[in-house]
């Protein structure tokens, strides 16, 4: 797995990632069946490749019987059940879905096997099993085309809010023999998880699957990407909407999509505060200086607009993380996350306090608690990070 | 009680072998050190009649796709019954030496012989773990080690092949084994929990003891609510003075494969295998 930033699609990714790529960002794709038919996806995918791009497939099996988007023209269409239906899936079906995986993956020229599994859920040692079952069925077609195969641990919010159900969870998959992770993790339903202890969480799971010494790609990361590195990540997956800023599986299921938000302004994503500002209505507001510092510079500044916007987002979030993969150990990665942090936090204080500035959208909610997190993963798990190093 | 059959009975019984000892019997088996008529030297192990053959299966399909240095051979199974006669036997590798419990005597070992023994017998489990078996009782006394201070993992009585049903008894239990040497999940998890890290953990147990001449958690007077205490909840072992002399790589990976939670134990024992190599004898 190529260390750095993924390019996660969601909807109208396609022409994105490959821009990006062509600019530098970015190492790779992560196809999104949902949002991408799959005969569009078979025309891209050399174009990426041509561009330097490694391709993954992300069968997406969250909600297993959602059949919205673009999910039924894939052939793995036939598999997609509800959880309980799924758990009845025969032998033949399984090799069934096993072929179907293979000839999506040789047809895309994938470079690993993202495997179909359900959302992990507390209390359901059930779809441990299925799970199992499915990575089977991966596992057969990487066996086959002589590709790495990633399980996919994705952990639920009925997981994800208690240490114990964490436990639990990531001891159930990383039972699985994979050659790597691909791993997400689902908040609250935040626009950017805000809250320390969550953030934390998976922030350490993601250092637990890291010190497994198999590549972890932590998927559905938006801003999050700041932190990747510093547990230990190999792959980070940016999406330029934010519906896949982090994981939810609303995304999956009938009747939930989230709202488009058409007349909204655009938010321009700043390094310096590690979160959005609306440009120019809030930047003009700022003395000189400081409107320097916090309008990072990327190739998709002008003309300014929310596709634009997207763009600068993706473009500014890769290079960020390219920077981070550029030091030696995941520690000093940490450590490079918490001075970025440390600073927006100062950053935004002036803001609000100096110059009673008062910016939309929450966007300086999070950032000291992810700080705050950061120095708890180091000082609460410098054992995995020893361990890391020696291995 | 063992399963004790006299060497005369066993040697009229098995004509083609010379029996040149008994070897220590277990419950269900009566073992004897016996050479074959080429002059090699074998483990004939008698079945003792009540047996299980589901049980004995497993055993068998454990071990018939290993071959590894660290880790027995089977030489022959064979199970025939005539004239309402039961013969069920199994022919290993004979290992010279002796059990593990005999070098663990409570003197801590030197560093380069811990070294060089755990990594073969990392090397062993990592073998048992690509071939999808759980030995779930690793202990010195499954534990041969040659003249040449070589590991061998014998007795595989308990293993269990993940890719086959589970016949334990227990439905849902996961308590199989031998408790001194249980992992957290063998004394209160489900046998679903039971994998490749249980075995890490009981490697972790003889690894504390070869390096710090004293068991982590079992001692003569302890009682099962304690021994469970010790192994689920206590970090004192982690707190004895010569545990916490031990240089930062070795109290490392020992902590990590004692850790009560699988996903914070070392993956695989090839990664342990290689973790200690790359210690050495520090």
């Amino acid at each position: 797995m190529k260390h750095g930033a993924w390019h996660q699609f969601g909807d109208r990714s396609q022409k994105l990632a490959l821009e990006q790529l062509q600019h530098g960002a970015g190492v790779g794709v992560i196809i999104s069946p949902r949002d991408l038919a799959l005969d569009k996806a078979m025309e891209y995918a050399p174009k990426y490749k041509d561009a330097g791009g490694d391709v993954l497939y992300d069968p997406q099996f969250y909600v297993p019987g959602a059949l919205l988007g673009k999910l039924g023209t894939y052939p793995t269409a036939t598999h997609r059940k509800t959880v309980s239906e799924l758990h009845k899936i025969s032998d033949d079906d399984l090799s069934d879905l096993a072929d179907k995986l293979r000839q999506i993956s040789h047809d895309l020229g994938v470079a690993g096997i993202v495997a179909p599994a359900v959302v992990y859920e507390a209390g359901r040692p059930d779809i441990d099993g299925l799970n199992q079952r499915l990575f089977a069925a991966a596992e057969s077609a990487g066996k086959s085309l002589r590709l790495p195969v990633y399980a996919t641990v994705v952990l639920g919010r009925s997981i994800t809010t208690s240490d114990h159900t964490t436990d639990s969870a990531v001891s159930s998959a990383t039972a699985l023999d994979a050659d790597g992770w691909y791993f997400a993790f689902e908040f609250s339903v935040d626009r950017v998880p805000g809250s320390e202890p969550d953030v934390l969480r998976c922030c350490r799971t993601g250092l637990r699957l890291a010190a497994t010494g198999k590549p972890v790609l932590h998927a559905y990361a938006g801003p999050l990407a700041l932190l990747s590195a510093g547990f230990g990540a190999t792959g980070v997956g940016i999406g330029h909407s934010h519906k896949v800023w982090q994981f939810t599986r609303e995304r999956w299921e009938e009747g939930t999509a989230q709202g488009g938000g058409a007349d909204a302004p655009a938010r321009y994503f700043s390094n310096a505060l590690w979160g959005t500002i609306i440009h120019p209505d809030e930047t003009v507001q700022l003395p000189p200086a400081l409107k320097a510092e916090v309008l990072t510079s990327s190739p998709f500044t002008s003309p300014w607009n929310r596709w634009q916007a997207n763009k600068h987002f993706v473009h500014v979030i890769c290079s960020k993380v390219d920077k981070l993969y550029k030091t030696a150990t995941a520690r000093e990665a940490v450590e490079a996350a918490i001075d970025v942090l440390s600073h927006a936090v100062a950053l935004h204080t002036n803001i609000a306090d100096n110059l009673h500035i008062t910016l939309k959208d929450d966007t300086a909610s999070y950032q000291a608690a992810w700080q705050d997190a950061m120095n708890k993963l180091l000082s609460n798990y410098s054992d995995d990070y020893d361990y890391l190093e020696m291995l | 009680m063992p399963y004790i059959v006299p060497i005369g009975d066993a040697q009229a019984q098995f004509p083609d072998y010379s029996f040149v000892k008994a070897l220590t019997p277990s419950e269900h088996k009566a073992a004897f050190h016996v050479r074959d008529g080429d002059g090699r030297d074998l483990c004939l192990k008698l079945i003792a009649p009540n047996y299980s053959v589901d049980r004995l299966n497993r055993e068998i399909q454990a071990l018939q796709n290993i071959d590894h240095p660290n880790v027995v051979v089977l030489v022959e199974y064979t199970y025939s019954s005539k004239h309402q006669q039961q013969r069920h036997y199994i022919i290993e590798q004979f290992v010279e030496g002796d059990d593990l419990t005999a070098r663990l005597t409570g003197q801590p070992w030197s560093r380069t012989k811990v070294a060089s023994f755990f990594a073969a017998l990392a090397s062993g489990l990592e073998a048992l773990r690509r071939a999808k078996v759980v030995h779930r009782d690793l202990k010195p006394n499954n534990i041969r080690v040659r003249h040449d201070d070589a590991p061998v993992i014998i007795d595989f009585g308990l293993a269990r092949h993940l890719d086959l049903p589970d016949i334990t008894k227990t439905a849902e239990g996961a308590a199989i084994g031998t408790p001194a040497y249980f992992a957290p999940e063998q004394f209160g998890g489900t046998k679903h929990d039971i994998e490749h890290r249980t075995d890490l953990f009981a490697f972790g147990v003889l690894l504390y003891e070869a390096l710090i001449g004293q068991h982590p958690f079992f001692r003569p007077s302890r009682t099962w609510a304690e021994l469970v205490r010790a192994v689920c909840q206590s970090d004192a072992h982690f707190t004895a003075d010569s545990f916490v002399q031990l240089p930062k790589q070795w109290r490392l990976l020992v902590r990590k494969l004692l850790a009560r939670q699988r996903a914070d134990r070392p993956r695989t024992a090839g990664q342990v295998a290689a973790i200690i190599n790359k210690i050495g004898a520090v």
